[in-house]
């Protein structure tokens, strides 16, 4: 089962289960495991046994009347275990029925319950336990009702959200056109899928529960006819424990709370965090160590902006690393502009992000070289890399609505990147450019005082270029600048991109799955696929003499202005998942003319000219059989 | 929605609120079994003072909520609290003859905020920083150190750790254990006074700080992570600025918004915080004052000091919010 696997991920989780079975053990096996059992008082009862430290016969030592403290510790986890899991369980099916309600109705009913949720967050729980448990009596029953009805109010907020986020989804709306009702629907198809997180969130509950009865305990609102941990604790303060130096009535109850508390947190972080995994990594993290250096130096063309070298990028896998991208190689000129293109998932991004070193954490250059201003990139020391970045080179994100911080003004976003590749600029200087680069993209520069989310998505794309061009860079990466967008904004971009190299002179990267923003933009065309290069050339070649077939079959799976007419034919299938890396070529599973080599061995790239060559065993025949 | 019309909204569900919990607190205190305010007014050990205030304040011989008898319909229980409400009058203590609850509770908020105002500064400043360099260096010693530790503290019970420190405190270390003050001592001058005052703080300050440091932590810690991994940080990270330009420009205030929520909801739980440490420590605070009240029956008092824990809550969440809305420019809507 999956969720077991993704436990297993979590050692904490195991510890923190197998502290919580240990506690379970005891009280079942209470009984035979205490020495002394209630009313826990050795036979021969003396004044010497009074606060009597730790011996043979009583291990953790006597309390103030006697009693034998380790049996009552063993005796305490059942009151303390019973009122956590009874106390968590009104709480979670309370909570759970007002969540799952407010989620599920919407609407009115859905908003007033969760007004009174809110209502029910402000008033201060431990108080009005203490008020309710001293005028109802102390009783086991009612310490158990008091903690599990004023609970509730953080898993209605958890199921909540969680039923709203299921309620959307297919089969649920599927039930609803069938006309199921309202109550089949909601415990036929959305408990199930809420009912995993409810009880993560109850692991969590029973320890909040549990510290709350040990309070009660301690304020003398404890049932009188039971014993337990914050009871013991109550007697130990107020019948003079401490000025006694009795440590052995106050620390073995105290810890034994903090075992069983711990023990239930750990289990329910992790429950909850395999169920409903949160990144922990971040881009701020150390990085992993850079590759040697290497021997002679690397043959780069003349007025290259950008040589990537046999480029290799590697994720971390469960078991060994998972190839990503592995040994691109390709150049762009200074000026030029190059279409990298591909479905998604074939590595362009990974790629690029791997030459820039902006890689997620997790995923690393293994080997290559990346050439830039007469740099290695990839060996370059963090500060020599950070004065070439964006004064050198620059990225437009992918998803312009995230890229920008949502916090800052949009202007204030440009200035910085100005004013750290040009310190010696004033304040007002970059300001004042900060308006001309927005003027650029067709912005008014009075909009530089708005925040991000004052932007309509097109204006965010293109404040996002903007921010690109801001130090003059030599060569700008696009990630997918159109994406998102609708189709005026799209010619809007696409002019803007071009317009901007005629007048800059920059380089342009464009990592795009979109052929005819290619073909109206770019010089040069290189197809990656499934984590490698299948093919490059210049645009007239790979679009009018397409060699690899996995490019003559994305040519003609995208509408061509030439010929309208002409019908579109997807191609079947999806590319490879790095985990399941075909042995040969990449694209043999999916290609119409693979034979049994394409399944055995990866085919190289074949030159076919200068700055052009392709991946195909087929084009090697032909170009042997042409030699011959 | 305008941000104006949006501070008028959230000002105006923070009124709905104190609203319900008066509601809330007449109905706990009129409707439970045992009836306080009968019982109260039984009670032999009542001055006739209070007795008389006490039926007038409660018009124990009105119907509850409406008045459905000849006369105005407001002439009921609930309206009478109300209006006794509006006018300040929390009423008179059972057993303090001639104190009123506004009295008492005046000077155990002031002896309350005492400890806890030190103890959440403490704890904010550690746990913020604790947080931020534990995120910050996610995976190394230094962050799992420092998350056991949150965890641990966590997982206290807040009236054991002090108990614990108590212990260890007055043992070792000769400090005070009980009240703000030495009693019956006549200060030489103000230094003498305040060093009393400190070094009674010592203890109790600390144990609070202790266990809201670990939550604190926590929160932080994940909060950062969260950011660090935001697309906006690639962004700076890709114009070319330090790891410590990052933090301080771009990571920093965003990763502090859950936590100014945090710290509000946490007003709640300090309050809960107060209530052990004040019994441990018998410090004269609002926590020791509801404990009395619940032991000596003294209802007046009870729903007195329950009202302004809630309406200190709810004061607490309302400036949250509007900090929120001033750090966050995106919130448009409730």
């Amino acid at each position: 089962m999956t969720f077991w696997k993704a436990m297993s991920r979590h050692p904490r989780g195991i510890v923190g289960a197998t502290m919580l079975a240990v506690a379970i053990l005891v009280a079942i096996f209470a009984a035979q495991i205490a020495t002394y059992p209630p009313p826990f008082i050795p036979e021969d009862l003396g004044i010497d046994d009074i606060f009597a430290p730790p011996s043979p016969e009583h291990i953790l030592g006597q309390d103030d009347a006697g009693k034998d403290v380790f049996s009552q510790l063993v005796y305490g986890s059942r009151v303390s275990l019973t009122v956590g899991f009874a106390g968590a369980l009104i709480s979670v099916v309370v909570g759970g029925m007002v969540g799952l309600f407010a989620g599920y109705y919407g609407g009115r009913l859905g908003n007033g319950l969760m007004r009174l949720t809110d209502f029910f967050l402000v008033i201060p729980d431990l108080a009005l336990q203490i008020v309710i448990v001293a005028i109802l009596g102390p009783s086991l029953n009612n310490i158990i009702l008091v903690i599990g009805l004023l609970g509730w109010t953080t898993t209605a907020r958890l199921v909540r959200a969680q039923t709203l986020s299921v309620r959307n989804r297919k089969f649920v709306s599927r039930a609803e056109a069938v006309g199921a009702s309202n109550p089949y629907i909601i415990f036929k198809h959305v408990f199930p899928q809420v009912m995993p997180l409810m009880l993560a969130n109850m692991v969590l509950v029973v320890s909040l529960a549990i510290l709350s009865e040990s309070t009660l305990a301690f304020i003398g609102l404890g049932d009188p006819t039971v014993v337990s941990w914050g009871q013991m604790l109550y007697f130990a303060f107020n019948r003079g424990a401490v000025s006694a130096g009795a440590w052995w009535v106050i620390l073995p109850p105290g810890l034994a709370i903090v075992w069983v508390v711990l023990g239930t947190t750990l289990l329910g972080n992790a429950l909850e965090d395999a169920l409903n995994p949160r990144s922990a990594r971040h881009y701020l993290e150390k990085p992993p160590p850079l590759p040697p250096k290497l021997e002679g130096p690397v043959e780069v063309p003349e007025h290259a902006a950008l040589s990537i070298r046999d480029l290799t990028v590697t994720y971390e896998g469960t078991s060994e690393p998972l190839v990503a991208v592995e040994d691109v190689s390709f150049d762009v000129l200074e000026g030029e502009a190059v279409g990298l293109v591909g479905e998604s998932g074939c590595g362009k991004t990974t790629a690029m992000l791997g030459a820039l070193r902006l890689l997620a954490p997790g995923a690393k250059v293994a080997h290559g070289t990346v050439m830039h201003a007469g740099e290695d990139l990839v060996r370059l020391s963090d500060s020599e890399l950070r004065t070439l970045r964006w004064d050198s080179f620059s990225v437009v994100f992918q998803g312009a609505m995230n890229a920008l911080n949502p916090v800052k003004k949009v202007g204030w976003q440009l200035s910085e990147a100005i004013l750290t590749h040009a310190p010696e600029m004033s304040r007002e200087a970059a300001e004042q450019r900060s308006g001309q680069l927005l003027d650029v993209v067709g912005i008014p520069a009075e909009r530089a005082g708005d925040y991000p989310h004052q932007f309509s998505g097109g204006m965010r794309q293109r404040a996002m270029i903007a921010l690109a061009l801001a130090a003059d860079p030599i060569l700008v990466v696009a990630d997918e600048p159109t994406t998102a967008l609708d189709v005026m904004i799209q010619a809007q971009v696409i002019e803007l991109l071009r317009r901007i190299r005629s007048e800059t002179g920059s380089a342009l990267v464009l990592i795009t799955h979109d052929l005819g923003l290619v073909a109206e933009s770019c010089d040069r065309v290189v197809v990656m696929y499934g984590g490698v290069v299948v093919e490059q050339g210049t645009v007239a070649e790979v679009f009018h003499d397409p060699r690899h077939p996995y490019t003559q079959l994305l040519l003609k799976a995208f509408p061509d202005l030439d010929d309208p007419e002409r019908e579109l034919v997807s191609i079947p299938g999806a590319p490879p998942r790095l985990d399941q890396l075909p042995p040969g070529c990449r694209f043999a599973p999916r290609c119409p003319f693979a034979f049994e080599r394409c399944n055995e061995h990866r085919p190289e790239l074949v030159q076919l000219g200068s700055r052009r060559e392709a991946a195909c065993y087929l084009l090697e025949s032909v170009e042997v059989a042409a030699g011959v | 929605m305008s941000r104006g019309r949006l501070v008028l909204r959230k000002v105006g569900w923070a009124v709905m609120t104190v609203f319900f919990v008066i509601t809330f607190n007449f109905v706990l205190f009129r409707v439970l079994p045992g009836d306080p305010a009968k019982a109260g007014v039984k009670d032999p050990r009542l001055s006739p003072e209070a007795v008389e205030h006490l039926q007038e304040q409660f018009g124990l011989n009105k119907p509850i909520f409406i008045n459905t008898d000849p006369g105005p319909w407001y002439d009921s229980q609930y309206f009478l609290y109300l209006g006794a409400l509006a006018q300040g009058d929390l009423g008179l203590s059972f057993q303090q003859k001639n104190t009123t609850v506004n009295e008492l509770l005046g000077t155990a908020l002031v002896n309350t905020l005492w400890l806890v105002m030190p103890a959440q500064i403490i704890s904010i400043v550690l746990g913020v920083g604790l947080g931020l360099i534990a995120a910050w260096r996610r995976g190394t010693l230094l962050d799992t150190g420092s998350l056991s530790f949150a965890l641990f503290t966590w997982s206290l019970p807040t009236f054991f750790l002090g108990i614990v420190l108590l212990f260890f405190g007055s043992r070792n270390l000769g400090l005070p254990t009980a009240g703000m003050v030495t009693v019956g001592t006549d200060y030489d001058s103000v230094w003498a006074a305040a060093s009393d005052l400190l070094s009674h703080m010592i203890l109790p300050t600390t144990t609070l700080a202790l266990v809201l440091l670990g939550e604190y932590t926590l929160i932080m810690r994940s909060s950062v992570v969260e950011v660090f991994s935001e697309d906006y940080v690639l962004t700076a990270k890709a114009k070319g600025l330090t790891n410590r330009q990052i933090v301080r420009k771009h990571a920093f205030r965003n990763a502090m918004l859950p936590i100014v929520t945090l710290i509000a909801l946490n007003l709640g739980f300090t309050v809960a915080g107060a209530i052990q440490v004040e019994t441990v420590y018998s410090w004269p605070g609002l926590g020791k004052l509801t404990v009395d009240a619940v032991t000596k029956r003294d209802y007046p008092v009870l729903q007195g000091a329950f009202l302004l824990l809630a309406v200190a809550v709810i004061i607490a969440n309302l400036i949250a919010e509007l900090v929120y809305l001033r750090l966050d420019p995106r919130v448009t809507e409730v």
